[in-house]
């Protein structure tokens, strides 16, 4: 009568399902891409590609770790904190102090990054405010705060740092996931699902969840911050408009990829998919020369399609449609 | 009594209208003239008639983004149909019937589906602003007929009173939506299925029913905004709802409406609307930049927000 600890293996990748479709969708675009375009889409070109698809597919990251830890867990101000970390690096790190060393600015905007991400996880998680309501606070204060330090875009970036969008695109987007096969490892990892699928069985558990979920902010800054890297390399000077517009196609992309906002269900290779879906579908759109109107319809169209498909109501009823016959 | 009084959370942002007038009218020389409190109550009216939907669906657990892009198809819409001929009456009717049928969208596909309402919202919401634009190939026209100027004029007037029927008309909006969200089936089964949905369902509250009428309300009062705005701001543009994005959400925070839903009212939308309004004629007033002053209403709302409408603990939840 003792009783065998269960053998609970957690599904491989291609089994889960919540990713299955973004994942067809990837190979579609993929291919059809290819097809179109051959030669931008040519290996030779991967590094320039992988360097226009990184803020975004950066920005998605981040934006999901604080979904996976439920309970309306969501950062609203990823994107305006990519504009004020580009901001503060281009007009004061390189402009004002004429810094152009790769161990001082990449450091910086780590730390801008997490410090954002602390005090977003600080109102969120421990002093208890609704998140979306934190994090839109905070999304206005650094989009005022990027506008009123560098008013219209202008600056440089030294050219290290555009390589990062050019031949070394791999290293930002590259570190991140090798970030995350490691930090799946860890038991936080565990905690961070847990806590997303039902808190209230987690916390009668003895798990800590403020200090779960605080960490899940952090840690998202912290990619936030890589991601303004990339934002920078990309634009190659500081532009306060331009990082705002992340937020919403991030949040977009992260349901695209099947990442649950109600939490636990998803991770960061969800959303790398869902971010390559969203960038791919704009590429093989601009290839028909359409215009952006038509590119913003098809993209809202394809979110809501994706998210419908999605839904786990949909499949069940298919599930005893399939089983009454 | 006292202590009911001060615990309703509309009451405190009311309480916040008057000491943010008072600091005003003490810093600012003007700011409690008769001009500048009549356009700071037409700013804030317009402004709570497009949060009266987003007040319903937080009620009911949910949020609605679409609320900026129903606002600018109904500005470029109305406007259009105008602009090329047709009376009033009809193109404010379809423009309203358009609305109710793309909320009812929303509401019915986030809930019949179990899909979070932040994404259905978001991705229809950016398919009826793409559509407005290819109509009009991003060049709106048209106007707006001169009574709805009348209507939402700076100088306006009725006989000898010196506000226009916007400001009358919102009174009598609040009034009405106080008796809908009390003394109706209506407002009895929004209040129950945002507090507790298993419970609601027990109940006979049909969830995705009232879910598509609540979801086709924000949309109907959104683009009303939007159809005031054509006359307020002169002409129209497919953008002109995007500040209304935060602010709707804002607003309704400030008055006291729990996000996780079964808390608040419009009363205290419409406080939050006026006390926003305010906070921003007072900062610019003061010499703030325009993104200061974005910076400096996150800071205020993180304040507002932190002293009244915090969470439960988790340990308070089980």
């Amino acid at each position: 009568m003792s009783a065998e600890p269960m053998n609970f293996h957690k599904p491989r990748f291609w089994a889960r399902s919540e990713t299955r479709l973004a994942a067809i969708l990837f190979v579609v675009l993929v291919l059809l891409n290819a097809a179109l375009n051959p030669v931008r889409f040519s290996p030779v070109n991967w590094p320039t590609v992988l360097g226009l698809a990184a803020p975004m597919i950066l920005a998605t990251m981040a934006t999901t770790l604080p979904f996976l830890a439920g309970r309306g867990s969501i950062d609203v101000s990823v994107g305006p904190l990519m504009g004020l970390i580009n901001v503060i690096l281009v007009k004061v790190v390189i402009g004002d102090l004429g810094i152009s060393s790769p161990w001082i600015i990449v450091p910086a905007a780590l730390m801008l990054g997490l410090a954002s991400g602390a005090l977003n996880g600080f109102l969120a998680a421990i002093l208890r405010i609704q998140p979306i309501v934190a994090t839109l606070a905070t999304y206005l204060i650094y989009s005022g705060l990027a506008l009123s330090i560098l008013p219209s875009p202008s600056g440089t970036v030294p050219a290290w740092l555009s390589a990062l969008a050019g031949p070394l695109s791999f290293i930002p987007v590259g570190i991140v996931i090798i970030a995350w096969l490691f930090f799946k490892r860890l038991p936080f990892y565990e905690l961070l699902m847990a806590v997303g699928s039902d808190d209230r069985a987690a916390f009668t558990a003895g798990v800590n969840v403020p200090v779960i979920r605080f960490f899940a902010y952090v840690f998202s800054g912290l990619v936030a911050g890589v991601a303004a890297l990339a934002l920078t390399a990309l634009i190659g000077s500081g532009d306060p408009n331009i990082g705002p517009g992340y937020t919403l196609i991030a949040i977009a992309a992260a349901a695209l990829g099947g990442v649950s906002l109600a939490g636990g269900v998803g991770g960061l290779a969800a959303a790398f998919i869902g971010a390559a879906d969203i960038f791919l579908l704009q590429n093989v759109l601009t290839s028909f020369n359409v215009s952006t109107f038509m590119l913003q319809a098809a993209y809202g169209v394809v979110l809501v399609l994706a998210v419908c498909l999605n839904s786990e109501k949909l499949k069940a009823r298919f599930q005893t449609k399939r089983a009454s016959r | 009594m006292t202590t009911a009084l001060f615990s309703n959370r509309a009451v405190i942002a009311f309480i916040g209208v008057i000491i943010v007038f008072l600091l005003g009218t003490i810093l600012i020389p003007g700011f409690g003239s008769v001009f500048s409190v009549r356009a700071m109550l037409i700013l804030a009216s317009l402004l709570a008639i497009a949060a009266l939907g987003q007040t319903l669906v937080m009620i009911l657990g949910g949020i609605d983004l679409s609320i900026p892009f129903i606002i600018g198809f109904a500005n470029v819409v109305f406007a259009s149909l105008y602009g090329s001929g047709m009376p009033a009456l009809p193109a404010f009717l379809i423009v309203i019937a358009c609305a109710a049928a793309i909320g009812a969208l929303s509401g019915a596909l986030s809930a019949g589906l179990s899909i979070h309402p932040l994404i259905v919202t978001l991705g229809v919401g950016t398919v009826v602003q793409a559509a407005v634009q290819l109509w009009t190939r991003g060049l709106p026209t048209g106007s707006a007929p001169p009574f709805i100027n009348d209507f939402v004029s700076l100088g306006g007037t009725i006989g000898p009173l010196p506000f226009p029927w916007l400001i009358p008309f919102t009174l009598a909006l609040t009034l009405g939506c106080v008796f809908v969200l009390h003394r109706t089936v209506y407002g009895r089964r929004l209040y129950a299925l945002g507090s507790n949905l298993k419970a609601a369902e027990l109940a006979l509250v049909r969830p995705v029913a009232m879910w598509t009428t609540t979801f086709a309300l924000s949309a109907v009062f959104a683009a009303l905004a939007g159809i005031l705005l054509v006359g307020f701001t002169g002409s129209s543009s497919a953008t002109v709802g995007t500040p209304y994005l935060f602010q709707t959400v804002s607003a309704v925070v400030i008055g006291g409406t729990a996000l996780i839903g079964g808390r608040g009212g419009f009363v205290g939308t419409v406080a939050g609307a006026i006390v926003l309004v305010e906070l921003r004629t007072l900062l610019i007033g003061l010499g703030l930049s325009e993104a200061l002053v974005q910076s400096a209403l996150g800071l205020l709302i993180l304040l507002l927000v932190a002293a009244y409408g915090r969470d439960q603990h988790i340990r308070n939840l089980i």
